[in-house]
């Protein structure tokens, strides 16, 4: 479990960033991933190319009826950020609650979902709320929906020269959510995150960290939520903290208390 | 001034620790920290399979990359004797012609830095040829199983390793007759179990499985070794530096005089740091290239070298049918892994402790203690108990329910009272216990719930701690009064550098800040045989006495001297002696005056061996007496620990407030087993060797509710009447909890931890909870 050697890079500008970027030079931002991937020997990089010197990743912003967050923002930070409390408390309250005090004042967003680790809160909540990811690379720059760039287990939709910029969540006044999981070790074992239209009653329910990749269904209304039919349409991962079967149970009660929560928010 | 009236200032105090400052300032000193000139980095090379011969071993590329000096195999060690183990000399430094686990050490690169023996132990190819493996007891035990070990070791010629594990009755402990994978055997029986069992109006019988443990401690193991012309100097992460100095002293032929052993402090232990570790292949590494030797593992690393053996018990208890116990028969088999280490001990220990401080008119207990294809297991905390009374103590209320009285009751009728054996032979026990159920009864009944998902559940336990009783203890008296004692007891975390500085303060009644407390380096403190089984404030406690006693004997003489008066005209006063001639002459003014100079310094002497006071084995009885209660979400089967109610029967508390931490952190200790800790072996190789899967308790799982009571009684044979704490209250926890389960659930688990599937199958299924 030693640290293999490598190059540090420390670009202060997009364009050196990306200029810097190759199969053998990748990005770093907390490095809880990335870190621990080259001690277990998973991965060698030749350099780590740190990102977080770049400013385009950095900080919170509304633009537009979106909120945008830099790819670099930190758990810590968006738990705290003024702006994300007001406009989007679901997603402050997701981030308090990422993993050890650690891994939330290293980690970043755009690490999380470039990590594509199943077991993850953030993109199961970014999913219900229909948020879409940046991608630019010295060649150009392009948008996709969460859910989307999130293709399989630590496997993300990204090229090797390729940043994640941003994370943009669009806002919706009338809408309202609530997120519920059950953990016993550092990750989540199931993540349920509801959010609705309170306007039109539609909403969509997530299912995250019980199966490879998040699970997610459109509904007309609360009503219309198929429960049985949703924890029969995971496909849980058996490990040390359930089998299949005790997995999809899990999912069915909280998918419940996922329902109940949005019906006390506000 | 032994009476204890005299200065309860400073005993029966709670003290700022001694270590607190530097510890959480990061000042404080371990293992890892300590580097010695020219030393090399040492990176084992680790068997990735279970059982395989080991066909070649080819470190040709390994050596060719920069800064490796050195890869050693067990060819390297001819002429030292290539193993250890205090009990059973079973265990390689490097694998001898075949491993037994998956993460054996099979090779040892010597380095000029961590990253370069790191790589090049990447490149050390070993050709195995893969044998049979035996991964668990059941495999182990079954006809014509492969064999992890062809052949018989050494045993201890210890008769005081006979002595800790039986009482009088029909005893015997021993390796099996015959080859096979039982390393250990242990049957201790009194009465006729047949005939009884005939007698009972009810039999009752189950059947527990306790987990596999890791005793997670932060500090992983680690060692820095010299070996020299000189001799061998280790400083290592050991519990026990003594016991690790005679298995050094084997290894290379050295009298003991010439091998240095020290410990600093140490990062957690919970007897995963009693006995030899890794101090032999750092200092195997340091013969052969005679240069010092830093070895570092890590988690993982840690992991595969030493756990805790898990046990199958099945219990057969008959009782009256007003619920007295007439005779219980225990069957327990334990994994103990690819080498005996202490686990011939747990296993009698277990054994002993699985029926409980009851009155059992007829007994037969047979335990055997495994070798399988898995990493070797040790001592934790509680050595054995928590095994024993998890079966004891739930066949006990299992038997309550059946006859109809509460688990209060069955136990309020078969406890034994003061002064009455539960091993015959042995001391008697030296504690109130029923008093101390009671204490805990009345804590839960006030703040008792009536609402569903909800229980209650108690256990108790008597171990019989101190081990056994060699100890030694050295003060010396300054010319200005100041004092430094001197003990090879570590100090691990338990607080015993705090309070062996209380109890000289006390007996030599100087300020505690003019004590100082050396401990744990085999050149320069004195002989102790363990840091372990509760017994540093008991038995060095003793020691320290005495020596104190020993130092102000030999002031008085001075003092006589040098007043020219008589030898009972001296008296013992605080800080020095009384004089016709002077009313006070401090230390300083006696010791200066006989050396004629302002030098000098005056050593007092303690010893404790098995003779008066601690002439009855045990020591003392160690008492565990935990209650909690649980609310139980039978949505998702999570237990939630509410209340935790625990007595320490400590006789005396000379630091109430580590009295208290010691049974926080062991009954927390002990929810981790009772309801998250489990290492998993998934085919050879552990499914969750890290702190990430196999989950520990944390800050937020320590109960809302705490009652830490202390019993203090004076009833114990150490200083002003204390008993040892810190392994006791871990001991019924796991019991207890599992009651609490069943009270709340309706249905009677059958193995921890009480994980939530388990709960949720437990509660969801018919039958019981077993897997
Ligand atoms: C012990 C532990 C517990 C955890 N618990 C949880 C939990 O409960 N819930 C949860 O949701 N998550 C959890 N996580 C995951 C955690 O959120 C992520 O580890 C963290 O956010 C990753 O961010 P990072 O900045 O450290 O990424 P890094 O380790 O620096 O990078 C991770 C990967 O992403 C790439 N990368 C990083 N930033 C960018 C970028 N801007 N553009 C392109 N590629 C990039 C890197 O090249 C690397 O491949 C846990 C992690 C750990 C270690």
């Amino acid at each position: 479990m030693t640290l293999p050697d490598f190059a540090l890079a420390r670009p202060d500008t997009l364009e050196e960033a990306l200029a810097l970027l190759g199969d053998d030079q990748v990005p770093y931002c907390g490095g809880t991933e990335l870190l621990l991937a080259m001690k277990v020997g998973l991965q060698r990089p030749e350099t780590l190319v740190d990102v977080k010197r770049v400013p385009e990743l950095r900080g919170v912003r509304s633009s537009h009826g979106e909120l945008v967050i830099g790819g670099a923002s930190t758990h810590d930070d968006l738990s705290r950020d003024a702006l994300v409390r007001e406009v989007l408390p679901l997603l402050a309250e997701v981030e308090a609650h990422v993993g050890n005090a650690r891994v939330r004042v290293q980690g970043s967003i755009g690490g999380n979902l470039c990590f594509a680790e199943p077991k993850s809160d953030v993109a199961t909540t970014l999913i219900a709320l229909d948020a879409s990811v940046t991608l630019q690379s010295s060649s150009g720059r392009r948008t996709l929906l969460v859910r989307d760039f999130i293709v399989g287990p630590y496997y993300a939709d990204k090229e090797p020269g390729e940043l994640l910029i941003d994370v943009r969540i669009p806002l919706v006044a009338t809408r309202r959510g609530a997120y519920v999981k059950f953990q016993v070790t550092e990750r989540p074992t199931v993540g349920v995150a509801v959010v609705q239209d309170t306007e039109t009653g539609a909403c969509r329910v997530v299912v995250g960290a019980v199966g490879e990749i998040p699970v997610w269904r459109d509904w007309a209304s609360v009503a219309d939520i198929d429960v049985e039919e949703l924890s029969s349409a995971v496909d849980p991962v058996e490990d040390l903290t359930g089998s299949e079967r005790y997995k999809r149970h899990l999912t069915a009660v909280f998918v419940r208390r996922a329902l109940r929560d949005l019906e006390r928010s506000s | 001034m032994s009476d204890p009236s005299a200065r309860e200032d400073v005993i029966g105090q709670s003290v700022i620790r001694r270590d607190l400052l530097e510890k959480v300032t990061g000042a404080a000193e371990y293992t890892v920290d300590i580097t010695m000139p020219g030393a090399l980095h040492a990176k084992i090379v680790r068997s990735d399979r279970a059982h395989a011969r080991i066909l070649d071993i080819d470190a040709r590329e390994a050596l060719t990359l920069p800064g490796v000096v050195s890869v050693i195999t067990s060819d390297d060690l001819r002429g030292l004797y290539p193993r250890f183990g205090h009990i059973i000399a079973d265990h390689c430094i490097l694998a001898i012609d075949k491993v037994r686990y998956y993460g054996e050490p099979v090779a040892l690169v010597l380095a000029e830095t961590v990253h370069e023996a790191a790589d090049a132990a990447e490149l050390v190819r070993v050709t195995y040829e893969d044998l049979a493996a035996v991964l668990d007891a059941d495999q182990a035990l079954a006809p014509g199983a492969p064999l992890v070990h062809e052949q018989r070791y050494a045993s201890s010629d210890d008769d005081s390793f006979r002595l800790l594990t039986g009482g009088k009755g029909k005893v015997a402990t021993e390796a099996a007759a015959e080859l096979s994978n039982v390393a250990h055997q242990v049957t201790l029986e009194w009465g006729d179990a047949d005939a009884a069992l005939r007698e009972a109006d009810i039999v009752v019988e189950s059947e527990v499985h306790f987990p596999m443990l890791y005793a997670y401690a932060m500090e992983p193991y680690n060692a820095v070794a010299s070996y020299s012309a000189d001799g061998l100097t280790v400083i290592s992460t050991a519990q026990h530096p003594y016991m690790v100095r005679d298995d050094l002293a084997r290894i290379f032929d050295l009298p003991l005089s010439r091998v240095r052993v020290r410990a600093p402090y140490l990062g957690g232990g919970y007897g995963s740091k009693s006995y030899t570790k890794v101090e032999p292949l750092a200092a195997v590494g340091s013969w052969v290239a005679r240069r010092p030797v830093k070895l570092v593992l890590d988690v993982e690393e840690s992991i595969y070298t030493t756990r805790a053996d898990p046990a199958d018990v099945k219990i057969t208890s008959g009782f009256t049918k007003d619920g007295r116990i007439l005779v219980r028969v225990i069957d327990m088999v334990m994994d103990s892994g690819a080498y005996a280490d202490n686990s011939p001990l747990v296993l009698a220990k277990a054994l002993n402790r699985s029926f409980g401080p009851y009155r059992v008119p007829t007994l037969r207990a047979t335990g055997r203690s495994l070798y399988t294809n898995t990493a070797p297991a040790s001592s934790y905390r509680g050595f054995g108990a928590p095994q024993g009374a998890l079966a004891g103590e739930t066949n006990l209320d299992q038997a309550a329910d059946r006859l109809g009285i509460t688990s209060a009751d069955i136990r309020r009728l078969n406890l034994v009272d003061r002064d009455e054996e539960i091993l015959p032979g042995k001391r008697g026990l030296d504690a109130d216990i029923k008093a101390d159920l009671e204490m805990v009864l009345a804590s839960l009944n006030r703040d008792a719930k009536d609402v569903a998902g909800y229980g209650v559940g108690f256990a108790c336990t008597a171990s019989d701690a101190g081990a056994y009783p060699v100890s030694t203890a050295q003060v010396r008296v300054q010319t200005d009064g100041s004092v430094t004692v001197l003990s090879g007891s570590t100090e691990m975390g338990q607080g015993s550098r705090s309070a062996l500085a209380q109890i000289a303060s006390h007996e030599l009644g100087i300020d505690m800040s003019r004590v100082q407390v050396v401990q744990s380096d085999t050149a320069i403190t004195p002989y102790e045989r363990t840091t372990g089984a509760s017994r540093t404030t008991t038995l060095v406690g003793l020691a320290l006495q005495r020596a104190c006693e020993d130092a102000r004997k030999r002031v008085r003489e001075m003092a006589a001297e040098i007043m020219a008066c008589d030898g009972d005209e001296v008296t013992d006063v605080p800080g020095g002696v009384s004089t016709p001639g002077q009313a006070f002459l401090s230390y300083g003014d006696v010791i200066k005056a006989w050396f004629g100079a302002a030098a000098g310094e005056v050593t007092g002497v303690g010893l404790v061996r098995r003779e008066g006071v601690t002439e009855k084995m045990p020591p003392f009885w160690e008492i565990g007496m935990v209650g909690v209660a649980v609310q139980v979400d039978s949505d998702t089967g999570v237990v939630t620990v509410d209340q935790l109610v625990t007595v320490a029967d400590v006789g005396f508390a000379i630091n109430p407030q580590a009295v208290e931490a010691q049974d926080l952190g062991a009954a927390t200790q002990g929810l981790g087993m009772a309801l998250y800790e489990e290492l998993v072996y998934d085919g050879a190789q552990l499914a969750n060797a890290n702190v990430v899967d196999y989950r520990v308790p944390r800050a937020t799982d320590v109960p809302a509710k705490l009652d830490l009571m202390i019993a203090q009684r004076r009833d114990g044979v150490g200083p002003y009447g204390a008993k040892g704490a810190g392994e006791g209250t871990l001991n019924p926890v796991g019991a207890a909890v599992a009651a609490a389960v069943a009270r709340a659930t309706g249905k009677w688990p059958d193995r921890l931890p009480l994980t939530p599937e388990r709960v949720w199958t437990l509660i969801s299924d018919s039958g019981s909870a077993k897997e």
